[in-house]
């Protein structure tokens, strides 16, 4: 008795459902008011939580550049929107805002991540859905060329790009600053475990050494420590004459701070992740004398940067350009150009994603930043880095030179 | 809640009727005009005589209250012995004034004025005002018991396929709904509805009939379960939803062994889906992998499993002998040991298997032989994509978890379990091994969860430290408690609703976790044994209610018979 | 022998922290067997209720006198939390079985946290903002008053900092305090009494309810110093910074014996310098900071398993 009632009850729903489903589906074309076609260009930055300075600068210097476009009508026949998805700066939340993104069918391009880990996870992503992506901030070598960048480079992912430059060349530029310019020859490390600064100490490190410097000591921290004493309490009997730090302004404000109160009265160096007004905030006024390391010129050095800052700041945007603004900007451009080859005479996004992917290896601009263009590997062909010195509390450039 | 004084009832209540058949009838014209002069809010509410999708809830709405009218005093009163109608009739009234309260707000709000609500809307409004008023002149009425209304066998297969099918279609409808607001109207028709039906004694018949046909419910649950991907017409887009649901239920099922049948307290279960999650990624093809051996699937699950098991056993050996309090906290200890231990084992802080914070990236997708979990297949016509492909592994690991649960909750261990939770000095001294029984439901809850883990592994495609941090533990636990711990029903829709109406629910994404807070605290203060209470719990939380006890006997009596 | 001595000023000074936090926690669980697991969102609100002092009072100067208003504002937030908590939350829920609290203290932990997340400069659903306070969605620098903090001391080659000599000072002041309270007032007698025998001390006329709302106020007085110290150690706070430090202070609660006070003073102490001795010490890879919290955890099951009563525990505890 029980079995009939169960396949009665089995197949009265499977023929239920099936009649039902049969009506229902759903279609994704958008059309923009003024008739033209819409294509999406997504960015994935923090846009929340302790980084959010510098993920805020880049969804804003992207949406001037879109607007841009569209004012002066770059694509005829489409207009550009910009889709921004926060990830937190944790690889999880990122991979999730990636799989949005790649199941979104207007998506052509999107501009992210902030954090070389976050993109660790959402390079498999997009490639899979073969969505282009061009990251303003990512320095971490192996995003393009692999994980032994150094023996032997291979380029793992064709739709991965970026505007600025890789830590292979910020950590040997920050090693011959301190080395030769500064004159200090014993340096200690620390970093925060994550992909960035592992890999900026790293490559620090070795082109110390080679100089002829010595490393006193190598240390980490969890970033989600708050008080590093125990830390400074093992690196300061090593007696360096400066301390590189591989990560981000939340935990090297505090450090710098806690390390001249507690005696260990030299200056703090880092990469692009500390350079930030924020740190600043954070490591009060013991700070004079510390040091970062930013990929390109300063934005307001160049003609072309002078009048972007000046259009961010006529937009209105609440939040400042950031040190990433200027790179965004020419990451959105260098989409925008690669889609002006792509997108012509198309219907829809998705069947031209392959044709962007290819389009965008080739692009060559004048970008804000220098020239806009990328080798076989996605890397930018342009190699020029800063030194900034914190002086009065405020970041002021120092050196400026291409790195060779 | 408001209800006129005995007087006026007694004096208008012949005029009940006719006015709440008025209202229900204006209600359902009403719908069927339009509703909004602006097409863009709420799903196109603009276009007469073509009801978009909250137009036919009103009118369902309107529908029901029809038939419960005429089955309070009319021609269906051979229905109306049996139900509740006046209450059920009170309660339909309240939520279906609040609904259509709600719609005139939002449409004002968000159209921009009052302008913008057409006449339509304002009959519908009108006939729910006279629908309430009405409900408060109904008199109550004596029904008979439920229990013993017994109605031919397919009327009641009838039901059950009915039922499911309502639910197969309401959660596609329910995920396909982009717009905030009428999500949250849905939520208010179904709320209604479902209390609307349980006052009328809908929901206890449900309960006699699904005592009786135990095994036809079930199978019916999973047919529609497995038949859900069929209806998306190919989007995979609810199907990432739906299987995210199906991991964080099976993990809630594996923690409800632990928590709802052994009375172990374990804060830190995220842990076991965790080493689950590493041991899968580490043993994967993933570039990153940091073990050089690459066994096929089911050896990895078998392992990740195991291992996991392995790690419950060493936590639970020297901390099942401390009490209550202590395990909890000792438990949410070893969650962030195992956290900070991946977080470390990055070659700098040990060695390197985990990439510290980084994770294991770049995860393929599971592939037995040629079929491919990343593809796209066609089943009976309906392309199923990468997801649905998860999804349907996930239902048949959900249909496993479940399949333990019942069978140790049924059998001596179950009992033992029962007695422990009870008072585990009386389960000593009568011969219950407690160590033992303890040290078994930690060993079999991270082995469920270690297969669980395996597997969401390659769903989630990168796995990190911060995916394992103890709020996750928290919202499991949360998932068991506000379901109902100890019953699979209830921790199925406790873990449904968790992870879906964030998803779903986007413009509180800020407040999501004061929400959640705020949830656990009115939860445990008003009602503490969950939504679908385990009897047995109820009685726990509810020590000095005689009535409760009373009809706790009969429910069981009945379903041993049945 | 100087690195020794450095790790162990560091060890106290973290430790001391633990300690004033722990107390909260015995207190409680000494009377109501409720493991109150808010507690540290307790702390984080008197660190933040410090902030707010110090930001709209005094517009963030640094001057010394300052301080004492700033342990006060921080000392009345805190109280306010605990209070309510108390109030609403704990008090319904006197005759539940032990799951009930336990899964509201957690909810209440979450939803502390979001509320200083989402509503410490922003009065709720608005974004008005009446005395400009910065957004606590990421950390916050904290003022770093003169004297408590600034240049370390420096005796032969151990450093050591002004802001541990207040947090050790700040324990030892509260520390005779909290013994002069409870041994030599009326209250005080009636806390222990209410440990004791809830019944009991009743029948002899002792106002329980109150008894306990004290209990939490002064877990709470201590939490909003250590709230102060952790702000002044570190110079910044963050919403975050309650959940460790609970979950820490309750291990140290544990180890010295949970609700004996001097117990949790003294178990304070212990796990902060085992945890700075563990990073200074263990050699090779698994030593170093990233580790640390790991011993923590490490010796709360190595407490339960061997010496379930603590350092200073009486040997009759209820394991079952």
């Amino acid at each position: 008795m029980h079995q009939r009632s169960v396949v009665q009850v089995g197949a009265s729903l499977l023929i239920v459902s099936l009649a039902l489903s049969a009506c229902g589906s759903r279609s994704d074309t958008k059309t923009a008011t003024n008739g033209n076609k819409t294509a999406v260009i997504g960015v994935m930055a923090p846009l929340s939580g302790d980084l959010s300075a510098l993920g805020l600068g880049i969804q804003h210097s992207v949406e001037l550049a879109v607007k841009q476009a569209n004012a002066n009508n770059t694509i005829p026949g489409w207009t550009l929107k910009v889709e921004a998805k926060d990830d937190e700066g944790k690889p999880d939340v990122g991979k999730n805002a990636a799989t949005a993104f790649a199941g979104e069918s207007n998506v052509a391009g999107v501009v992210g991540n902030l954090n070389s880990s976050v993109a660790q996870s959402t390079q498999p992503v997009l490639a899979t859905a073969k969505i282009v992506q061009v990251s303003p901030a990512n320095t971490n070598p192996s995003l393009t060329q692999g994980a032994n960048f150094a023996t032997a480079p291979v380029r793992t992912y064709a739709t991965y790009f970026r505007t600025c430059t890789t830590d292979a060349v910020q950590g040997p530029f920050a090693a011959r600053y301190l080395f030769q310019k500064a004159g200090f020859k014993k340096v200690a490390t620390i970093h925060d475990k994550k992909a960035y600064g592992q890999g900026l100490v790293a490559a620090f490190s070795k082109e110390f050494t080679a100089l002829g410097g010595t490393i006193t000591a190598a240390e980490t921290i969890n970033p989600d420590e708050s008080n590093y004493q125990s830390v400074i309490s093992k690196v300061k009997p090593t007696a360096p004459q400066a301390v590189y730090y591989g990560g981000e302004y939340p935990q090297s404000g505090p450090l710098s701070q806690q390390m001249k109160a507690a005696g260990l009265n030299v200056p703090l160096m880092g990469g692009d992740g500390i350079y930030d007004p924020k740190f600043i905030v954070l490591a009060g006024t013991t700070s004079n004398g510390d040091l970062a390391t930013s990929v390109g010129a300063p934005t307001d050095s160049l003609p072309a940067g002078k009048k972007f800052l000046a259009d961010y700041a006529a937009a209105g945007y609440k939040e400042p350009a950031a040190a990433y603004g200027a790179y965004s900007y020419d990451a959105a451009n260098a989409i925008i150009n690669a889609l002006k080859v792509s997108l012509k005479g198309a219907t829809d996004v998705a069947s031209t994603r392959q044709a962007t992917i290819d389009a965008l290896g080739k692009v060559s601009f004048d970008g804000i930043t220098g020239k806009v263009a990328f080798d076989k590997y996605g890397d930018s062909v342009s190699r020029v880095l800063t030194v900034y010195k914190v002086t009065d509390l405020k970041w002021a450039p120092v050196l400026t030179e291409a790195f060779k | 809640m408001i209800t006129f004084p005995p007087a006026i009832v007694a004096k208008h209540s012949a005029k009940a009727l006719p006015m709440g058949l008025a209202g229900a009838g204006l209600l359902v014209i009403g719908s069927l005009l339009s509703w909004s002069y602006d097409s863009q809010v709420l799903g196109d509410l603009s276009i007469a005589f073509n009801p978009g999708g909250l137009q036919i809830m009103a009118i369902a709405l309107g529908l029901l209250a029809i038939i419960l009218l005429l089955a309070h005093k009319g021609p269906l009163t051979s229905l109306g012995q049996w139900a509740d109608t006046e209450r059920g009739i009170h309660a339909l009234a309240d939520w279906t004034l609040i609904f259509m309260a709600m719609v005139v707000v939002t449409i004002t709000a968000e159209a921009g004025g009052l302008i913008n609500v057409q006449p339509g809307c304002w009959i519908s409004l009108v006939g729910a005002v006279l629908l309430f008023l009405a409900s408060r002149l109904l008199l109550a009425k004596k029904t008979r018991d439920l229990a013993e209304a017994v109605l031919p066998g397919w009327v009641e297969i009838l039901a059950i396929v009915v039922i499911m099918a309502a639910l197969l279609f309401g959660t596609a409808y329910a995920l396909s709904l982009a717009d905030a607001m009428v999500f949250v109207l849905f939520l208010v028709f179904v709320t209604g509805m479902a209390i609307a039906g349980t006052r009328a004694g809908l929901m206890s018949w449900l309960g006699h009939v699904s005592l009786r046909r135990k095994r036809e419910l079930i199978l019916a649950a999973f047919a529609v379960a497995f038949c859900f991907p069929l209806t998306q017409g190919g989007s995979d887009a609810n199907m990432s939803i739906a299987s995210q649901v199906l991991v964080f239920a099976a993990a809630a099922m594996g923690l409800n062994i632990v928590v709802g049948l052994a009375g172990l307290l374990d804060l830190g279960y995220i842990a076991f889906l965790g080493s689950g999650a590493y041991v899968g990624a580490t043993l994967s093809s993933s570039g990153f992998a940091t073990i050089g051996w690459k066994p096929p699937f089911f050896v990895v699950v078998l392992v990740a499993a195991c291992f996991t098991a392995t790690l419950g056993l060493i936590i639970g050996a020297p901390t099942l002998r401390v009490s209550g309090d202590y395990l909890a906290i000792v438990t949410l200890g070893f969650g962030e040991i195992f956290r900070l231990t991946m977080f470390n084992l990055d070659g700098n802080n040990g060695p390197d298997l985990t990439h510290g914070p980084n994770g294991i990236p770049a995860i393929p997708d599971l592939s037995f032989g040629s079929f491919n979990f990343g593809d796209t297949h066609v089943l009976l016509g309906v392309p199923i994509a990468r997801f649905s492909n998860y999804y349907l592994l996930l239902l048949l690991l959900l249909a496993f978890i479940i399949l333990v649960f019942h069978r140790l909750n049924t059998s001596r261990i179950g009992r033992g379990w029962v007695a422990i939770r009870e008072d585990e000095k009386a389960a000593e001294a009568m011969g219950v091994n407690v160590f033992g029984l303890k040290l078994l439901a930690f060993a079999t809850g991270a082995f469920l969860a270690g297969m669980a883990g395996a597997i969401k592994a390659h769903q989630d495609v990168s796995v990190t430290p911060d995916q394992y941090i103890f709020l996750e533990s928290a919202f499991l636990l949360a998932a068991i408690v506000l379901g109902g711990m100890g019953t699979i029903v209830g921790v199925l829709v406790g873990a449904v609703i968790l992870k879906l109406l964030p998803e779903k629910l986007r413009f509180f994404a800020d407040y999501r976790l004061l929400l959640f807070g705020l949830l656990l605290v009115l939860m445990m203060r008003f009602r503490p044994e969950g939504l679908v209470a385990s009897r047995r719990r109820q009685l726990e939380f509810h020590e000095e209610d005689e009535e409760l006890a009373v009809r706790v006997e009969g429910d069981i009596a009945e379903e041993v018979q049945g | 022998m100087d690195t020794f001595i450095q790790q162990l000023i560091n060890g106290l000074s973290l430790g001391s922290l633990y300690a004033l936090i722990a107390v909260g926690y015995t207190v409680v669980y000494g009377i109501l067997q409720l493991i109150n697991f808010a507690h540290g969102e307790v702390f984080m609100i008197g660190a933040f209720g410090a902030l707010s002092t110090s930001l709209v009072l005094f517009r963030g100067t640094t001057a010394l006198w300052t301080l004492p208003v700033m342990i006060i504002g921080a000392v009345i937030a805190s109280v306010t939390t605990a209070v309510l908590m108390e109030r609403f939350a704990y008090r319904p829920l006197r005759h539940a079985p032990r799951l009930a609290p336990l899964i509201t203290a957690i909810g209440i932990s979450v939803f502390l946290q979001e509320l200083v997340r989402l509503n410490y400069n922003q009065v709720p659903f608005t974004s008005w903002n009446p005395f400009d306070l910065p957004d606590a969605k990421s950390i916050i620098p904290f003022p770093a008053i003169d004297v408590v903090t600034g240049p370390a001391i420096q005796i032969g080659g151990v450093t050591i900092q002004r802001e541990a000599i207040f947090t050790i000072g700040a324990l030892i002041v509260c520390s005779a305090l909290l013994w002069w309270f409870i041994n030599h007032t009326k209250m005080g007698h009636g806390m222990q009494a209410v440990s004791q025998d809830q019944d009991t001390a009743r029948l002899m006329g002792i106002n329980v309810d109150r008894i306990i709302v004290v209990a939490f106020a002064l877990g709470a007085v201590l939490a909003a110093v250590a709230g102060v110290a952790q702000g002044l150690q570190n110079h910044n706070i963050n919403f975050r910074m309650g959940f460790l430090a609970g979950l820490k202070a309750f291990v140290a609660a544990v180890l010295g014996g949970i609700g004996n006070v001097a117990g949790a003073v003294v178990g304070g102490l212990v796990l902060g310098v085992i945890e700075a001795m563990a990073t200074q010490y263990i050699p090779g890879q698994f030593g170093g900071s990233p580790w640390k919290d790991v011993w923590a955890f490490v010796l709360l099951i190595l407490v339960l398993v061997f010496r379930p009563q603590g350092l200073l525990g009486e040997k009759a505890v209820d394991r079952a």
